[in-house]
């Protein structure tokens, strides 16, 4: 790969990346909760009501535990630089943000990325001590082991019949091993938005809205931070929304006609809308579905994993 | 056409007016005389091959009879009249003897026996293997309310498991009738054909790996149906838990269809190719069911599903003579069979129901208890287990024989000993109901007018070995 | 190599028909049944188009009403009546049952390429139909012997006749009309009765676990 020298084009790109980065995950956040009010006849708070949150929580005071160590005061912000580096090398947008053969944005590093920012998360939520922090942290990992295959699986099948690792070239738009293959990128999507789901804490694996003790996963563990750690908490996963449902939806985007996405803005609008539509279909299975007992869990994740097989399937076989 | 709806006029209002007629006592008599009636029609209409006019009689595209069918159907029929002639008497020893089965019972009974025979009838007209599956399921699905007939917990238990792996069984028999459609559509036929006299003159054109799995999946799914080794678990639990008259159908009619279907796929793969290594399966498929079924017989505890597993071993005769590709002695096979067994059945059933149990270790003394009964049962066992006099000793002889002839050495020993085996058995259950001390609670109806179809059977039975030359077929 | 249309269906309904397996909601089993079968309809209905036979769109007529109008909603009136929700204590649990399924669906794509003579008719060099039909068959299978309730094997019987529907839709140019009608009349007398039987069941047994039924042995 060549490093692009249009130095407009580079702008042009980073500009965009750069605002989509700010205004899309919280942005994306308000509209699914709007939505859900919708659907459950309140008005709801306005749709940039996460931007006032968030300012209103950097202005608190912050309440640590005493028990607590640097731990947890510096987990939110490790979680954050993660999810900040993520977006650089996650193709949930068609912007390249940097330009290409610079670094490569390599599966397993997503994915271990990825884990890394679990980690620190839960050290921090088992480091106040508190009951709701250890078994909010155990859940997490419980779902994580479960769904992490089916991530890699639908990530690698893709990689597998493109012949790379580099998430970057398999999502290009160029001509590659895997244009035209609409059935092995409709599947990998569905894999992939199915395990999102779990690893988001949406609806059927975790009430993003409980704080019952019998129902919480990923709320009992940010349960103790507050004002600006808490800010960075949430940032961190509006932007891990963000990220997991544009991956899904780029699977989604290349299973449409190539020439209807020939143009640089046409992308940048698609892929845009396309991670507001499948926030709006979050909301709507939230708004039908109920969540599921913990012991049926696995079978819900089962499904993503079984598309990852199919996905997986294909990819050796056509 | 006219001649094809002829054929089923009588059963189809019989069934109808049963349902519709109060008095089960009347309808019992009328369908007996219907049955009776419809075996002079069937004779009339299939006279002129019967007299060896003409080989075959063409009703419709896809429906042919040819000789082996017309004779199945005729022996269908007479099961079906035996049957209900002793159903009759069998109801009302019944209400006799023991508590009464509710009118709505019977009427439902009467009924369903007439759909069953007019499906057992059409799988004999089928030339067409498509339609031939059909009338092989219709037999399933009309014969499963018989088998829920005594409407308690192990009658349905039996119901279920007969209804979900015949159809199971059936299904695959169903893919192999598309393989072999679609054998026939990659040949010199073109649009392609079901019809098994069109199938066998271009057989050799077809394309031989789809007809090979065709004819596998035939033989295992319409095996099924007719009990073969291994997929055999429904027979004894469907034939013990029908009430004596439709066990004895069950038994003498309904596997004959199977087999049947077996019969015409072969003759299929035997045309095309004559030494084809997936048509030795048959016969080996039928040597293991003697087999595993004189295991069964020996260890035995109850007398209706001991005459079930020997229905087994029949099957599996049947199977081995279809192996051998002989028409006759199939045929031969399964009219012995057929009438011993209804037989037996049927004076089974007596006993049972004068006893009050099937268990063989509490059935003894009949000899003292009725002495005709004792009678008919020695003698239709004696036919059952292949005693010389009889025409099941006639065909298993000339079976064997021939088997020699094909060089099957090791199949025919095989087979040798499961007989031995399985007629020792059965003379020793028989013997240990006959003999002995009587039963003081043994309630006898009727006792000559029960005996009376049996010994007829039995008495055919006893006429075909003595009569039909052998060695002409 | 891209995937046709007729491909892609027939891949569809394999893929849906495995999702069956996934879970032990019965009621989730037979809309993904109903779904499957749509499929299986869509495939019928596009070769009919290619193929220009007509008999296949009555064909795909008769099979959308029997089998994804009349069927799913008649068990699901035997499950409501007979009061059973799901099929508890499967024997193989319901993940593992249809990761099970996803491997045979693999299985039977190199089955049908291995064994002679089951590359389909209507799309030259290409076995994917004859793939899906194997692997909706060991669906079918995998669901009977893996599952207790009475309503499962029901289930089963008819996700192993859409197997064969399928293959006899891609190995051949449809089978002869009349077949296919009295196939299909069948098998819905043959899911009545049983429906019926399974009220039955429910009645003298209270639960419909086809497992514990095990009096009548030798």
């Amino acid at each position: 790969m060549s490093i692009e020298t249009n130095t407009g084009e580079i702008l042009k790109n980073s500009g965009t990346f750069l605002a989509s980065l700010i205004i899309l995950p919280p942005l994306t956040i308000g509209i699914l909760r709007k939505t859900k009010a919708r659907f459950q006849n309140r008005i709801g708070a306005p749709l940039l009501q996460p931007f006032f949150d968030l300012a209103k929580l950097l202005q608190k005071n912050e309440t640590v535990s005493e028990h607590a160590s640097w731990l947890f005061r510096i987990a939110p912000c490790i979680n954050l630089t993660v999810m900040l580096l993520l977006s650089l090398l996650i193709p949930w947008t068609s912007l390249t943000a940097i330009p290409h053969g610079i670094i490569s944005a390599d599966l397993f590093l997503i994915i271990y990325l990825l884990g890394l920012a679990r980690f620190f998360t839960v050290l921090a939520a088992l480091d106040t001590g508190s009951a709701f922090g250890g078994f909010g942290a155990s859940r997490e990992v419980t779902l994580a082991l479960l769904v992490e295959p089916a991530v890699m699986l639908c990530l690698a099948c893709l990689g597998v019949r493109a012949g790379t690792s580099d998430l970057s070239q398999v999502f290009s738009y160029e001509a590659t091993r895997l244009t035209g293959q609409y059935g092995l990128w409709f599947l990998a999507g569905c894999g992939l938005f199915l395990s999102s789901l779990v690893e988001l804490s949406r609806m059927p694996a975790d009430d993003p809205t409980t704080h019952l003790e019998l129902t919480m996963v990923h709320e009992a563990m940010i349960l103790e931070n507050s004002a600006a750690n808490l800010a960075l908490a949430e940032i961190g996963h509006y932007i891990k929304v963000a990220l997991l449902l544009g991956l899904s939806w780029q699977c989604f985007m290349h299973c449409l006609p190539s020439h209807l996405l020939s143009d640089w803005t046409a992308r940048a609008i698609a892929s845009t809308g396309g991670i507001i539509s499948l926030a709006l279909f979050i909301a709507l299975i939230e708004s039908l579905a109920v969540k599921l007992r913990w012991t049926k869990l696995p079978e819900f994740i089962a499904y993503a994993v079984a598309m990852a097989i199919f996905s997986y399937l294909i990819a050796l076989s056509v | 056409m006219n001649e094809l709806g002829l054929l089923f006029t009588i059963p189809s209002l019989t069934a109808l007016l049963s349902l519709f007629i109060k008095k089960t006592a009347i309808t019992g008599k009328l369908c007996a005389l219907a049955a009776w009636l419809q075996l002079a029609l069937v004779i009339s209409v299939l006279l002129p091959i019967l007299t060896g006019h003409s080989t075959s009689i063409s009703f419709a595209p896809g429906l042919i009879v040819d000789k082996l069918g017309s004779y199945f159907i005729l022996l269908t029929t007479f099961v079906v009249a035996c049957a209900l002639t002793h159903a009759d008497y069998f109801f009302q020893a019944q209400a006799v003897i023991g508590e009464p089965y509710k009118d709505s019972r019977l009427k439902l009974f009467y009924a369903v026996v007439n759909i069953f025979l007019m499906a057992m009838t059409s799988v004999f007209l089928c030339d067409s293997l498509g339609y031939l599956w059909i009338a092989i399921e219709a037999t399933t699905l009309s014969s499963a309310p018989l088998v829920y007939f005594e409407r308690n917990k192990h009658a349905l238990e039996a119901t279920w498991k007969y209804l979900i792996v015949c159809s199971v069984g059936i299904a695959f028999a169903l893919l192999g009738t598309v393989f072999i459609f679609a054998a026939s559509q990659r040949s010199d036929l073109g649009s392609g054909t079901l019809n098994v006299s069109e199938l066998i003159v271009s057989a050799k054109t077809l394309s031989f790996p789809l007809l090979r799995l065709g004819f596998i999946f035939c033989l295992l799914g319409y095996g099924t149906k007719a009990g073969i080794f291994p997929l055999h678990s429904w027979l004894p639990d469907a034939h013990s838990e029908a009430p004596a008259p439709a066990s004895a159908m069950l038994s003498g009619s309904l596997l004959n269809c199977a087999l049947f279907g077996i019969w015409k796929a072969s003759t299929v793969i035997t045309a095309a190719k004559p030494e084809a290594p997936a048509f030795h399966l048959v016969a080996v498929m039928g040597a293991l069911t003697v087999v595993a079924a004189s295991i069964f017989i020996i260890r035995q505890h109850n007398l209706k599903r001991l005459w079930a597993y020997s229905s087994i071993e029949n099957v599996g005769l049947m199977v081995f003579a279809i192996g051998l590709g002989s028409g006759p002695l199939f045929f031969l096979q399964a009219l012995n069979h057929s009438l011993a067994k209804v037989s037996l059945f049927l004076i089974s059933g007596n006993i049972v129901q004068a006893a009050g149990t099937k268990k063989l270790s509490k059935l003894h003394g009949l000899l003292e208890n009725s002495p005709f009964w004792a009678g008919a049962l020695a003698l239709a066992s004696l036919a059952v287990a292949g005693a010389p006099p009889f025409g099941s000793f006639m065909t298993e002889m000339s079976l064997l024989t021939l088997s020699l002839g094909h060089k099957y050495y090791i199949l025919a020993a095989l087979i040798n000993v499961a007989l031995a085996v399985s007629f020792l058995g059965i003379l020793a259950h028989t013997g240990k109901v006959i003999f002995g001390a009587g039963k003081p609670d043994f309630k006898v109806f009727s006792e000559r007018r029960a005996a009376l179809v049996p010994m007829l059977l039995v008495a055919s039975t006893l006429a075909i070995g003595l009569l039909v030359n052998y060695e002409s077929r | 190599m891209q995937l046709s249309t007729f491909e892609a269906l027939a891949m569809l309904s394999a893929v849906l028909g495995i999702l069956i397996l996934g879970t032990t909601l019965l009621r989730t089993n037979l809309s993904f049944y109903r779904f499957h079968t749509l499929a299986i309809v869509a495939l019928t209905v596009w070769i009919g188009h290619i193929t220009k036979e007509a008999h296949l769109y009555i064909v795909a007529a008769a099979v959308l009403l029997v089998k994804v109008l009349f069927i799913p909603s008649f068990l699901g009136w035997v499950m409501k009546k007979a009061e059973v929700g799901s099929d508890k204590q499967a024997f193989i649990a319901a993940p593992l049952s249809m990761h099970l399924g996803a491997i045979m669906l693999g299985v039977s794509y190199l089955l049908s390429s291995r064994i002679p003579g089951l590359e389909g008719v209507h799309q030259e060099g290409s076995h994917l139909g004859s793939t899906a039909a194997m692997s909706i068959l060991f669906t079918g299978v995998l669901l009977m012997l893996t599952r207790r309730a009475a309503l499962s094997q029901i289930l089963g019987f008819l996700v192993i006749e859409n197997g064969i529907y399928l293959f006899a839709v891609t190995q051949t140019h449809g089978m002869p009309m009349l077949v296919e009608m009295g196939l299909l009349l069948e098998v819905l007398v043959g899911v009545m009765i049983s429906g019926l039987l399974l009220f039955n069941i429910k009645k003298s047994f209270e639960h419909i676990d086809v497992s514990q039924l095990t009096d009548l042995k030798d």
